[in-house]
């Protein structure tokens, strides 16, 4: 593809921005400069990278914004370049290409036979007026509309296909240009964030990733419960979140968000990320009664609740739950009351016998971490209740349609601009002294391979028309 | 395992079939070349069996799913893509000398799998992100098109070599290399196989990272270097389409955009990702 000779060649700009080799450079300089930004931490990362530089590096990588690398204006300048670059070339190209694409050959032209091999050629014993319908018919299913012209030295036939693959690599490039369009969309109109929802709460907003501010979402999410199955080897196996999406605090929307199965809402997009644990309300306690009437029994509570003591002894509450007290572990502040004594207040430990071998004495030296202390019970807190929180990534990007179309373009592109041709088949049948001569031939943008399979082929079903 | 048992020796069957590949090359008999051959498509055969045995007893396990989810996986499925590839362009082009440069590369990969203390061969079942059809896809499309530019790599090497050609004296190792301009074909043909391929590794990966994630691109490092590669890989098709460079500057790029393809592959492992879980 030739450039085009037109005025827009003798302005500089324009020629220094349709330069090949500057696409070349362009595409090497970002492989390059990519490079760095996989070596350092980007973003959150780079915090604590930071923090070793020496500070003349540091004010250096700030200037360069090398901790954000991506989302430079350097690099947006070179995506910029390379896109400017890639429009110019294609509209310096394309009046080239469009005159490629108009033209379209003479159907008695010799030249394309002259390099032909002789069994590409045959006779038969016919006349003109003969041939010219079966050869008419045939040429023409092979390639539809075809050209033909018939003179007294023989008659002519073209026929293309492909002709449509000159554009393949515009396809390909304006593929690159909706990609890069769909991208500044995206961080235009779009937001990343993301909530972490504990089960049972309903959130209004979210925290954007870029600021950490919250961005109200203009309806509530409600997580009704989260659900997580694991593997005999403890690995998650599938993890879901009932969620209930309310508008204006009604039910608008009910959903079960599983991994990899995103729900919008309203224009924003939420994908199950993430999950985790943390303490309830609740717990689970144990009470071992001794002396002449012994009784064990274990109750599950909730903070607040009340209990009776058994044998009528009086009541008691847990009052405080805390997943890690003293950094002995979870443990729960239970307060007794009972019907003659002083009231009491004991923290029970989940890991009360571990903390025993550790510190051996702890409970007869501090009778409120004593579990015996209230005789003659034993009380002891077998676990904690837990409940778990989703983590949910919450997205809006209003670019990605775009990104869609630009990739099955660019797809297409590729197929039709690397195996597709235009190939073009020229058949003749000239009168000698022993009959009529047939020849077939072709020509081909790329892949003399194929086009020369196709010739042969054709080659076959001519002689099996004419000879039987 | 059994699988694992049946595919840790096709390392060596491959290294034997690379060892006819170079005998072939140094002593200019055909027939060496030959029962390269017929190894090379002896291990293929037991290759693809034992990746589908394993494919079979991850849903005895019950946890199935297609044998290609962890670093162990994907080196057997990548020396499998390659001679797979290999034996293709033996056959369309009847030329064995191409063997003795790709059946090391599957040899390479096999060994590393096998027999790399570092590298776990167990089916482990799969977290809840690479649950997704999307796996299939992504795999597939990206690991044939890292095959292709190991064999554009390959062949690179080999035109590398034949430059050393001198015609006064007869060297048989390098008479049995095609000419340059056929190793230039293929090299480009290989590339351009690998760049689509590679294309549609990313746009998978992308489409599935959306859905899992959220976000189809997040310059994460193998995310970056899956574009490295495919930006050196455009420069070379470019350069050779737009500029009409041939030969040795072209073998180059090649080599360099392997390097690149090597580095997504391994190097990237070295740094934090979203990938880890095909360390």
């Amino acid at each position: 593809m030739a450039a085009s000779k037109t005025t827009k060649n003798s302005n500089i700009i324009w020629t220094f921005f349709s330069s090949v080799n500057l696409t070349i450079l362009l595409l090497i300089i970002l492989a390059i400069t990519s490079v760095a930004g996989t070596l350092i931490p980007q973003q959150e990362g780079a915090t604590e990278f930071a923090q070793k530089l020496h500070p003349g590096l540091f004010r250096l990588f700030r200037f360069l914004q090398l901790f954000d690398m991506y989302h430079s204006i350097w690099f947006r300048i070179l995506i910029g370049l390379l896109a400017l670059n890639l429009i110019v070339c294609s509209l310096d190209r394309f009046p080239a290409t469009w005159k490629l694409f108009k033209t379209s050959p003479r159907p008695d032209r010799s030249k394309p036979f002259e390099n032909s091999p002789p069994e590409w050629s045959f006779t038969v014993r016919s006349t003109l007026k003969e041939v010219s319908t079966p050869l008419f018919e045939l040429i023409g299913g092979q390639f539809g509309k075809i050209k033909s012209k018939a003179t007294d030295t023989g008659l002519y036939f073209y026929g293309e296909k492909g002709r449509y693959s000159y554009f393949g690599f515009y396809l390909v490039h304006l593929s690159v240009l909706f990609i890069i369009l769909g991208g500044i969309v995206g961080s235009l109109f779009g937001f990343e964030a993301y909530v972490n929802i504990p089960e049972g709460d309903t959130v209004n907003s979210v925290r954007l990733r870029s600021r950490g501010a919250p961005r109200p979402l203009g309806f509530e999410v409600r997580c009704e419960s989260f659900i997580v199955d694991f593997y005999e080897n403890g690995m998650p196996k599938e993890y879901l979140s009932d969620l209930t999406f309310l508008v204006d605090g009604k039910e608008s929307k009910k959903w079960n968000l599983k991994v990899n199965h995103p729900v919008t809402f309203r224009g924003i997009t939420f994908y199950q990320s993430s999950y985790g644990e943390i303490p309830g309300n609740g717990a689970g306690i144990r009470i071992l009664k001794q002396g002449p009437e012994p009784a064990e029994f274990s109750m599950p509570m909730k903070l607040g609740e009340r209990a009776a003591l058994p044998g009528n002894d009086g009541e008691f509450f847990l009052a405080e739950i805390r997943p890690d007290f003293m950094r002995l572990g979870p443990a729960a502040l239970l307060v007794i009351r009972p019907t003659e004594r002083a009231e009491k207040r004991i923290w029970i430990f989940q890991d009360h016998d571990s903390i025993h071998e550790r510190f051996p004495e702890i409970f007869e030296r501090f009778p409120r971490l004593n579990p015996g202390a209230f005789e003659p019970y034993f009380f002891s807190l077998e676990q904690l209740e837990r409940k778990y929180y989703t983590g949910l990534q919450v997205n809006k990007d209003p670019g990605v349609s775009l990104i869609w179309i630009g990739c099955f373009m660019m797809v297409i592109g590729f197929f039709v601009a690397f195996f597709q041709s235009h190939r073009g088949i020229y058949v003749r049948a000239l009168p000698t002294k022993k009959g009529i001569r047939i020849s077939v031939t072709g020509r081909s943008n790329k892949n003399p391979v194929g086009l020369e399979r196709e010739v042969q082929q054709l080659n076959v079903k001519l002689r099996n028309l004419f000879i039987p | 395992m059994v699988n694992t048992v049946i595919l840790s020796p096709i390392t060596f069957v491959y290294f034997i079939s690379f060892f006819f590949y170079l005998l072939m090359m140094v002593m200019g008999k055909s027939s060496l070349g030959r029962i390269g051959t017929y190894i090379t498509l002896g291990g293929f055969v037991v290759h693809t069996f034992a990746i589908i045995l394993r494919w079979v007893e991850s849903y005895k396990l019950g946890i199935g799913h297609a044998p290609l989810s962890n670093l162990y996986e994907s080196l057997i499925f990548f020396a499998w893509t390659i001679i797979l590839l290999y034996l293709i362009i033996e056959w369309r082009t009847k030329n064995r000398s191409i063997g003795a440069f790709a059946t090391p590369l599957a040899f390479l990969a096999m060994a590393y799998g096998s027999f790399s203390p570092s590298i776990n061969n167990r089916i482990q079942p799969l977290v809840p992100a690479l649950q997704s059809n999307w796996l299939l896809a992504h795999v597939i499309t990206s690991f044939f098109g890292y095959a292709a530019f190991a064999l554009a790599f390959g062949l690179s090497i080999m035109y590398l070599i034949k430059r050393l050609d001198n015609p006064e004296k007869r060297n048989i190792f390098l008479n049995l290399i095609p000419g340059s301009s056929i190793l230039d074909d293929l090299t480009h043909q290989m590339v351009v196989i690998g760049f689509l391929l590679l294309t549609l590794g990313i746009i998978t990966g992308a489409v599935w990272a959306h859905a899992a994630w959220g976000s189809y691109w997040t310059w994460d490092p193998k995310e970056t270097w899956s574009l490295i590669t495919w930006l050196v890989y455009a420069a070379l098709l470019h350069a050779r389409m737009m500029r009409g460079w041939r030969g040795k500057r072209l073998a180059i790029l090649s080599i360099v955009g392997f390097c690149c393809v090597l580095f997504t592959y391994f190097g990237v492992n070295y740094l934090a990702g979203l990938h880890s879980y095909a360390q």
